[in-house]
Formats: structure tokens, C-alpha cells, sequence
């Protein structure tokens, strides 16, 4: 009797349904969708920051104080310690090894060049005048063999993505280079594609690197004033073979917040648990210093605090909006339901003027609703689900993914709207007299 | 007599309307709430992306085209043309400005990068830099200076340490009243007054470069840029591109991702606020049939209602825009611990929509011209 009454009542009227299940159908998608997003925006972002560069500086611990200007490093060549190549494949065996996006090396050595500068040459009678300029080597994609036997390619290309080539980069392990856009603007013959400049390592040796100019590059920074060559080009070049001066890391950090700033050792066993397993910039920054010692690892602060701050408040600002679009779907669907239960009022007068218990009624009308609810939702969420990949991939370049473990939620929270839409309307259907709704009333 | 009909209307169905007027109301509050939102977004985050310090440096133009020079071997530029050309320009926009000379000197035996600046303005243009200690401390009687971590660690030096440095045969001492820890090249260097760096290089007036923050897209940095550069013809003004490219890119996908939640957000309430007044529409039937039985013309009919739904639209407006303005100063509070200013051109805006929204839900009671009075008054 129960069913039949339900199923008739989607027979005799499907109009008044299809209302209710297209504001489901509406609401649902949208709370499906924005809610996908909000779960995944941290991590997109947090990606989208990576080409801001890196966010992790290590250094050697015994090194002397660098002696910069302008990214010239006035330091003598022997000065200072070093790192090793060769260990550049345990950044990949940390905890946190999937989150270390990319790291590059960088070894910086001052060089010079027949040419004049009136400002920095020093003429050495009959000797041709030189000019001093900086040579960093790096990488600009380079395959690191990893301990695990796997191979990582990293570079510049994977940490200072938005750096502008003009031309090419230089191939790994040649005497190819590539010229900072103020040195090449400042002298064009010297530094077009094509030309070979040649190096010496002092000011009086005779003796000649020769470089080939393959691309300009612009990165806005001091790197604009110095010569990028490959890192083995650089090591031969100083004299120290599989070595560097400074590792760039960029990594994937969850922002920081009180916990993180706290200092490991105080902490209890748990919360040091915690704090190792969760991405944070100190977290990582001590995974590395473990698996480098004698190396001082330091957060780039401009870059990560710029990063946290932003990205956590974007978080709670979508966050809210979502909270916004589940509010007005919720509000949409309850609208609707309280509508149709005002509509049949007439038909709830003559279900009780037959005998029909208030218990009855509201049964009825919430099995009504919770069957719109579960297939409203259901369509809603492949809706919204395919509004999420639209938008991810619009907004972010990459499709969002659909998550399942939101369906249960948000057909849950289709039901819970549909029957607190009704909810009121029926309790007061339930203090209606018959007579007077039957009258026409 | 229209009148009449419509206020007898209104408050005749007060039940009914509560529910129309609900879903107006908060229609519009999330609606004005996500746009005024929406329309502060990008100066908030613009603001917050100056953690990321200086994107514009001044440098003399004689240095070609130098980025970031600065060294004592440089070529140089008088503080006096510079320094009053940004303050006569007086933006706004530049949150902090400071003119730096790099200088090197030796502190003991070990050579070492001293930049001479103004102290006070390093934290607004660098919020960034921790530091311990204080950038502008009480005076002492020696200058302060501020030490990277770096040579902190080097020289050996805590809070309050002497520091001598000298520069050729000319020598000062300095006191150490913070230390820096800023994660990059500016650990290996050491901070003190303008004045006391060019005392030692026997530079009086003379500065390397000028760094300033600016805030805002980066169309209007380069604006200013240009402006700059036009009150300071002998000067190179260039904008830090990675940092301003990288911004503007971020920038511009934060803004796409909030625009398009707010959109279907509208799209979702508009549909709500549509349904809830077709719903109030068809309840009015058996009025319509009555008022056509006692020869009431159809367009007068269908103007009175819509007369009311206009009505119910403007004032759902007005209450759902102020609260929306509420909620959103809230959630400016809460999101970035600034207010979000209400913009008043939200007013007009979402009172207009929520009245087409309103009249847009009632377009079914248009159908009922067709209506025949006793088909509804049998009710069928």
C-alpha cells in the first residue's frame, strides 16, 4: 500500500518530481564540483609556486663567507668548500623524495675574456686587456642516477621554469654555454648565437677554453650578467672535478603553520612523528641535512613565506566560497521541496480526511523525497564531476579528478536537504483540519 | 485601486512570501558577498605577493644593462636626483623603497659585502627577512649594523657584539643590533645606515641602486615603471621580471579559479531564486482565475503580479546586498585579517539581478492568458 502510494504519486505527477530533482540534480553538481576543487587546489597551486624557483638553498657547512655583489662572487677559486656531484641521488631517497620536484647545482667561477671593460679590465701592457666575468655551471636537464637504480632528470628546466631562452640551452657535457641578456646586450658582437668566446681562468694564463654561444637567456636575475655553462664544463674549468658550491632544491610544502615553526627536538614522540611525515619546508629542509651532513640547508624565506601565506589563504577562501556554493545548493533544494509539499497540500487534506495518521503522511512524503534525493544526487555528481575536469583543466592546464569517496557525502547531503526542505512544510501539513483545505481554503 | 490590490497582495500571503523573500535574500547576500569578494581579490592578493620583496631597481644607466649592480666598482648615482623623484611621484602603490651601496670591506682580516642602506625601510620592502633583534634599535653610541646569518656565524657575533670594519685605511665600529636570516645571498652581508657606509668608502651622496616594492598587476607596475623612468632620464628603472612574470601568472590563476566558483555560484542561486518565485507564481493561479471571472484584463492581471514579484525582488535585494557586504567584510577579516572595503557599484548591480531573476520566475503566469477561470475553478 505504502509503495503503491509512492509510485503512484511519481506516475500521476511527474512535472512537480522533475522541479525538485532538477534543483537536486543543479545543487548537487555545483557542491560535487566545488568540492573536488577545494580538495584539490592546495596541491595545484602548491605546484604552480614552483615557478617562482626554488625554495630550498644548501650550501656547504665550512664554507667562507661568500664575497657577492650582483651575483659576482669576488671569492678566489680555491677558496671555500665543496659539494659532490656524486651524491646528488640520495635528494631522491628521503622521505619525502616525491615532493623534491627538481634541484640544480651551481658552481660559480670567476673567468675572463679578451675584450675591454673600461670599468673592470685591468690592462696588462702587452698582454691583451681581459675582462672578468662570472661562470656558474648547472644543469639544464640532466638524468641523475638515483641509488635505487632509477634515473631523475633535473635541471633548470625543472626549478627555474620561467627563465626565457633565446636560442638554446647548451647540451649537457659539451663546451657549449649560454649568456646572461645584460652581458650579450652589452656586448652583441662578442656574445651572438654561434660566436666561440674564449675563456682563461686568470687574468695572464695562456691557456684557452673555447665556449660556443648556443642562447640568451633573460631570468630577470644576476644570473642576466654571468655565462651558464654545463656543470662538468665548470668543474674542468676550476679544476674541481665533481663538485659544486650551492644545490637550488625546489620541493612541494604544505604551508607553515604554528607546528612546523616549533623546534623537533622539544617535541614529543608523536608529534616528531607527525612533523617528519608531513610535507613541511622544515621537515624536508631536516630530511636533507640527514642525508647531506657537513651542509647547511636553508629556507629561501622570500619564496616559501610568499608561498605558505598565499596559498593558505586561497585555501580558506575557496573553502569558504565552497561552504557558500553548499549553503545556496542546500537552499535551492529545500526551496523546492517546501514548494511541492505547499502545492499538494490539498492532496494531504484528503489523505487525512480517509484516515491517513500524520506518521503516514510524512512517511510517504519523505520516502518521496529521499528516492528524488539519492537519484538527484547521483546524476548530480556525474554532472558536477564532469564541471570539476572542466574547470580543473581550464583553470590549472590538467583535468580534476573525480573523487568517488565524495559521492557518498553529497548524496547524504542531498538527503538531508531534501528532508529538511520538507520538513517544515509537513510538520505544519500535519496541524492542518481537513475540512477547510478540502473546502478550497 | 492597483496599488490597493497590491499591498493586499503582499500581505495577504505572508506565509508564502516568507519563503520568496528568504530565498531573495540570501540569494543576493551570497551573490553581492562573492562579488565585492571577487573585486578586492586581486588588490589582497597582489598586497600579499610582496613577501616576495623588490620587483623594481633603479640603477644608473651608464651601467648598461645591468640588472642588479651595485659593486663599489660600478658606476654610481647621487641620492639627491633619485631619492625625490619617487617621493614626488608619492604612489601609493610602493609599499617600500630603499636605496642601497654595496661597498666591500674587511671586518678583521676577512673581506666582507656591507650594503648601506635605510635600515627602517628594509622590513616593509624584504617582510619576508626574520631577523633577531631589531632593524632600528635604540641609538647606542655606535651605529647599528645588521649581520646575515651567514657572518653571524663567521665573525662570531650575538646581539650587542662590537663589529669594526674597515675600508681602506678608514675604520668605524659598529654595534650588532640584529642578525638576519633572509635564506639567500643576504646572509653574507651586513646592513648598516646610508650614511655610514658612504662615511667609510668616501662616498658622500652616492648610491649603487634603489629597490622598491610595488604592488598591484603587473600592467600597473610597469606603469609605474615607465613613470619613473620618465622623472629620471639618466637612470636605468626596470621591473624584476622573474618576479613580477611568476606573479602575474599566479595571480591570474588564483583570480580564474575564484571567478569561476563565484560564477556557478550565481549561476546556482539565480536558479534557486527562479524556482522559489515560479513556484509563488503557479500558487497564484486561482487568483488569476478570479480576478479574470470578476473581468480583470490579462495584462492587467499579470502586471499586478509582477508588480508584486518586483517588489519582493527589490527589497530581497536591498537586505541580501547588506548583509552580503557584511559577510563579506567578515570574510575578508577572517581570510586575510583585512577588511574587504564594500564597493557601492555591488548595490545597483545585485538589486537589478535579483528583480530580472524575480520577474524571470514569474514568466509562467504569462501562460495563464491562456487560462480559462473555470478549468481553475474546478481544480483541475
Amino acid at each position: 500500500m505504502f509503495a503503491r502510494l509512492v509510485r503512484e504519486s511519481f506516475v500521476r505527477n511527474p512535472r512537480r518530481k522533475i522541479l525538485t530533482a532538477a534543483a537536486l540534480v543543479v545543487g548537487m553538481a555545483v557542491a560535487t564540483s566545488t568540492l573536488t576543487i577545494a580538495l584539490e587546489v592546495g596541491d595545484r597551486l602548491a605546484r604552480e609556486f614552483r615557478s617562482l624557483g626554488a625554495n630550498l638553498l644548501v650550501t656547504p657547512q665550512a664554507d667562507t663567507l661568500p664575497v657577492e655583489i650582483g651575483g659576482v662572487d669576488y671569492r678566489p677559486v680555491n677558496e671555500g668548500a665543496y659539494l659532490k656531484e656524486a651524491d646528488l641521488g640520495k635528494l631522491k631517497m628521503i622521505f619525502w623524495r616525491h615532493n623534491i620536484l627538481g634541484f640544480t647545482p651551481f658552481l660559480d667561477v670567476p673567468a675572463y675574456y679578451s675584450g675591454i671593460d673600461p670599468q673592470r679590465s685591468t690592462n696588462l701592457g702587452s698582454l691583451e686587456a681581459r675582462t672578468n666575468v662570472t661562470l656558474v655551471g648547472t644543469w639544464f636537464q640532466h638524468e641523475v642516477p638515483v641509488p635505487d637504480g632509477t634515473k631523475f632528470t633535473t635541471g633548470l628546466s625543472a626549478t627555474n621554469p620561467s627563465w626565457q631562452i633565446q636560442g638554446r640551452w647548451f647540451a649537457d657535457g659539451t663546451n657549449e654555454c649560454v649568456v646572461g641578456a645584460s652581458l650579450a646586450s652589452k656586448y652583441p658582437q662578442k656574445f651572438a648565437i654561434g660566436k666561440t668566446v674564449d675563456l682563461t681562468n686568470s687574468e695572464i694564463s695562456s691557456v684557452l677554453f673555447p665556449v660556443t654561444v648556443t642562447g640568451i637567456v633573460a631570468s630577470g636575475g644576476t644570473e642576466d650578467k654571468v655565462i651558464l655553462v654545463p656543470l662538468s664544463f665548470a668543474q674542468q674549468f676550476a679544476g674541481h672535478p665533481g663538485q659544486f658550491r650551492q644545490l637550488f632544491v625546489s620541493a612541494l610544502t604544505k604551508p607553515a603553520d604554528a607546528f612546523s615553526e616549533r623546534d623537533p627536538l622539544k617535541m614529543t614522540p608523536t608529534e616528531y612523528d607527525r612533523w617528519f611525515c608531513s610535507p613541511y619546508i622544515s621537515s624536508i629542509s631536516s630530511q636533507i641535512k640527514t642525508a647531506f651532513p657537513d651542509t647547511d640547508v636553508r629556507t629561501i624565506r622570500r619564496v616559501a613565506d610568499t608561498e605558505g601565506r598565499i596559498l593558505s589563504h586561497v585555501g580558506t577562501l575557496l573553502w569558504i566560497v565552497t561552504l557558500a556554493a553548499l549553503g545556496a545548493a542546500a537552499l535551492a533544494v529545500a526551496a523546492t521541496s517546501a514548494a511541492t509539499v505547499l502545492e499538494r497540500r490539498s492532496e494531504i487534506g484528503v489523505m487525512k480526511a480517509l484516515g491517513a495518521t500524520n506518521a503516514l503522511v510524512t512517511s510517504i512524503f519523505l520516502a518521496e523525497q529521499l528516492m528524488l534525493a539519492v537519484a538527484g544526487g547521483a546524476i548530480g555528481f556525474i554532472v558536477g564531476a564532469g564541471l570539476a575536469r572542466t574547470l580543473g583543466s581550464s583553470v590549472f592546464g590538467t583535468p580534476a579528478a573525480p573523487r568517488l569517496i565524495l559521492l557518498p557525502v553529497v548524496l547524504g547531503l542531498a538527503a538531508v536537504v531534501a528532508f529538511a526542505g520538507s520538513l517544515i512544510p509537513l510538520r505544519r501539513a500535519a496541524h492542518f483540519d481537513p475540512a477547510p483545505i478540502l473546502r478550497g481554503e | 485601486m492597483f496599488w490597493r490590490l497590491l499591498w493586499k497582495l503582499l500581505r495577504g500571503s505572508r506565509g508564502r512570501l516568507a519563503v520568496a523573500i528568504l530565498a531573495l535574500v540570501s540569494g543576493a547576500m551570497v551573490i553581492s558577498a562573492l562579488l565585492n569578494l571577487e573585486l578586492d581579490v586581486e588588490r589582497k592578493l597582489t598586497q600579499e605577493f610582496r613577501m616576495l620583496g623588490a620587483n623594481l631597481v633603479i640603477s644608473p644607466a651608464q651601467d648598461g644593462q645591468t640588472q642588479m649592480p651595485g659593486a663599489a666598482s660600478s658606476a654610481l648615482m647621487n641620492e639627491k636626483d633619485v631619492l625625490p623623484a619617487i617621493q614626488n611621484l608619492n604612489d601609493p602603490a610602493v609599499v617600500g623603497a630603499a636605496p642601497f651601496l654595496y661597498i666591500v670591506e674587511r671586518a678583521g682580516k676577512i673581506p666582507v659585502v656591507v650594503a648601506g642602506t635605510k635600515l627602517e625601510e628594509l622590513p616593509k620592502l624584504e617582510p619576508a627577512w626574520k631577523i633577531e633583534g631589531q632593524w632600528t634599535p635604540a641609538p647606542v653610541d655606535q651605529p647599528p649594523a645588521v649581520v646575515g646569518r651567514n657572518v653571524a656565524r663567521q665573525l662570531h657575533l650575538s646581539l650587542g657584539s662590537q663589529l669594526p670594519l674597515a675600508y681602506l685605511d678608514r675604520g668605524s665600529e659598529f654595534n650588532v643590533a640584529g642578525i638576519l636570516d633572509a635564506g639567500g645571498a643576504e646572509d653574507n652581508q651586513i646592513f648598516v645606515d646610508l650614511a655610514q657606509a658612504q662615511k667609510l668608502a668616501g662616498l658622500p651622496g652616492q648610491i649603487g641602486l634603489v629597490q622598491l616594492s610595488v604592488t598591484g598587476t603587473p600592467k600597473i607596475i610597469a606603469d609605474y615603471a615607465a613613470r619613473l623612468a620618465a622623472s629620471l632620464p639618466s637612470c636605468d628603472v626596470r621591473p624584476i621580471r622573474q618576479v613580477t612574470q611568476a606573479e602575474g601568472e599566479l595571480l591570474n590563476r588564483i583570480r580564474l579559479l575564484i571567478v569561476a566558483m563565484v560564477v556557478l555560484i550565481l549561476v546556482l542561486t539565480a536558479l534557486c531564486v527562479l524556482a522559489t518565485m515560479a513556484a509563488l507564481a503557479m500558487e497564484r493561479r486561482e487568483d488569476v482565475g478570479l480576478m479574470k471571472a470578476l473581468g480583470g484584463s490579462i495584462s492587467r492581471v499579470v502586471g499586478l503580479f509582477m508588480a508584486e514579484v518586483g517588489v519582493l525582488g527589490a527589497a530581497g535585494g536591498i537586505i541580501g546586498t547588506i548583509l552580503g557586504l557584511a559577510l563579506s567584510h567578515w570574510m575578508g577579516q577572517r581570510v586575510f585579517g583585512a577588511a574587504i572595503s564594500p564597493r557601492w557599484e555591488i548595490f545597483p548591480l545585485t538589486i537589478a539581478l535579483m528583480i530580472a531573476v524575480a520577474l524571470a520566475g514569474a514568466l509562467p503566469l504569462r501562460l495563464l492568458g491562456k487560462v480559462k477561470p473555470a478549468v481553475i475553478f474546478r481544480g483541475e
